[in-house]
């Protein structure tokens, strides 16, 4: 972020986990289960009729509702941090221990209890976990 | 959440890395949730033990851990893994997957946890009523809550282990009595027919009571086996970690008690519905009866079923239970081998390589297998209660 830029939309949640990241949002309106929804091989979401399917979440400020599914999927979120293809931060509003305890061991950036309702596919943002903060620098030109 | 000073030092890296990984993630989980404090906990049982759904990222995880020195400060023992000798034989596995399996198990042993292999640990080595525990696994759970009375919230793969390392468990949710209330009322009007009519009746409740306690009226006495399958169903049909029946609630604590329930009443119809989605009407090419692993109710109820009958050439007949009810009821056993049946321990079919045997369809008698298998294995799923399994096994 350049210094001075003012942000466009400020969104006050929980800190989950500590760290700053600005990338691209990518943002969807399904909870997601990384076991069997993401490839933990290529970082693309893989559920039929997810509204990400087809899409890499790698790099990108994630932000979904929740998890959902098995507990095996925290590994899943660690695995995609090994292979250089995890999140750069991730955004829920309602934090389950799935993607909590996932976010905690591949120490990804996470805020929680932000309405995402409020962040576009394409925006540029910047997440700071510790703070419990997202802003939104520049709207995308997507979604 | 308040730590003690001795939390606080584990937090700080004092006993090393490894635990201070564990402690980060109960301190991250409780504050999340709203826990005043840890609480020690009587046992930790760890779900992410089959290569085939935890896979390397497990592997590498846990390396990790115990080269960071994380070990085991409680009893904690493990879920099912993807094979025992006998169906590592019969899928034909390869080597890479095998030594992948054996590095991963090697991994918990050298943690310091116990190989079980089950998801019924609790009949090897069963908690005491209103202990606490910090349990992976949904069914065991469920059961642990409902059944032994013992609290648990519904843990994931790492947090359990990471209450294994620690020894203790943030106190919120199911470990704190006024949260052990029931949240709605579900009446049946009928007796289920058979132990699938139950089950099914039990993954219904599951969708109905979404996070809440269920509180079952109308069901009369119940086995502890008939009480095993209805946990599970229920678990996996929903997020329910705890149910009532009528029998169990007029024995639970008064504040657990709670007036002015709402009430779903449940028909045969519905119950049938449940049945139908979950099933196929098609042949099975294999049948598969022990998810959760059969206790030892169940083996004596499938040794007198197949009593002087022969299990078909055709097809597999797979009766999953633990290894240590195994070696315990060794006439139980070779009764039911005698019939052809094959008796496998250490794993089942839902975390294990189905679809190597390329087979189409599987039977069996338990929804959360017919819940999980077609997303894990691309099988197809036929319900049937275990007389019918018995009749679909044997010619």
């Amino acid at each position: 972020m350049r210094p001075g830029r003012r942000p466009l939309l400020v969104l006050k949640g929980q800190s989950i986990v500590e760290g700053r990241c600005v990338a691209e949002a990518l943002v969807s309106s399904m909870p997601l289960s990384f076991l069997g929804g993401v490839d933990p091989r290529t970082g693309i979401v893989v559920e039929k009729g997810h509204d990400l399917e087809g899409l890499s979440i790698s790099g990108r400020v994630l932000c979904f509702p929740h998890g959902k599914g098995s507990t095996v999927g925290s590994y899943v979120l660690l695995a995609l941090k090994r292979h250089g293809l995890a999140p750069a931060g991730i955004v829920n509003e309602l934090a389950d221990p799935i993607v909590v305890v996932g976010a905690v061991i591949a120490n990804i950036p996470m805020v929680a209890g932000v309405d995402i309702g409020e962040l576009k596919t394409g925006d540029l943002v910047e997440l700071d976990g510790g703070a419990g903060v997202v802003k939104v620098l520049k709207r995308g030109a997507e979604g | 959440m308040y730590l003690t000073k001795d939390e606080e030092r584990i937090l700080e890296g004092d006993l090393g890395p490894g635990a201070q990984l564990a402690m980060r993630v109960l301190v991250k989980l409780g504050d999340i949730f709203g826990a005043e404090r840890l609480i020690p906990v009587a046992s930790a049982h760890v779900s992410g033990v089959s290569y085939k759904t935890a896979g390397d990222a497990a592997i590498e995880f846990l390396k990790e851990l115990e080269e960071m020195g994380a070990r085991t400060s409680v009893l904690a023992t493990t879920n099912p893994c993807g094979f025992d000798e006998r169906l590592r034989t019969i899928l034909e596995l390869p080597e890479e997957v095998v030594e992948a399996q054996e590095e991963l198990l090697s991994l918990y042993e050298a943690i310091g946890l116990k190989r079980t292999l089950t998801c019924v640990p609790y009949y090897e080595l069963r908690p005491e009523s209103a202990s606490h525990l910090a349990w992976a696994e949904s069914s065991a759970v469920i059961y642990a809550n409902s059944v032994i009375g013992a609290r648990t919230n519904r843990e994931g793969a790492p947090s359990a282990l990471a209450a294994a390392i620690i020894g203790k468990t943030p106190d919120y949710g199911l470990h704190r009595p006024e949260n052990r209330t029931p949240g709605l009322k579900i009446k049946v009007d009928f007796r289920p027919g058979d132990e699938l009519e139950l089950w099914a009746l039990g993954f219904l409740a599951g969708e109905l009571s979404k996070g809440a306690i269920p509180l079952l009226e109308g069901l009369g006495e119940l086995s502890d086996w008939e009480l095993k399958g209805l946990g599970a169903a229920m678990a996996s049909g929903g997020m329910t970690a705890m149910f009532y029946t009528s029998a169990s609630y007029r024995k639970a604590r008064p504040e657990s008690r709670k007036e002015g329930l709402e009430l779903v009443e449940i028909g045969r119809a519905d119950l049938n519905d449940v049945i139908e989605r979950l099933s196929s009407p098609e042949e099975p090419d294999l049948i598969f009866v022990g998810c959760p692993h059969c206790s030892e109710e169940e083996l004596r109820l499938l040794a007198s079923l197949l009593r002087g009958r022969r299990a078909r050439p055709d097809r597999l007949f797979l009766i999953c239970t633990s290894r240590y009810l195994r070696d315990a009821n060794p006439s139980l056993i070779s009764a039911i081998e005698a019939s052809g049946a094959l008796v496998v321990v250490d794993t089942c079919m839902v975390v294990s390589w189905v679809e190597r045997l390329r087979i189409d369809v599987v039977a069996t008698n338990s929804p959360k297998a017919a819940y999980y298998l077609p997303g894990l294995s691309g099988v197809e799923v036929r319900l049937a209660n275990l007389r019918e399994c018995v009749e679909l096994a044997c010619s």
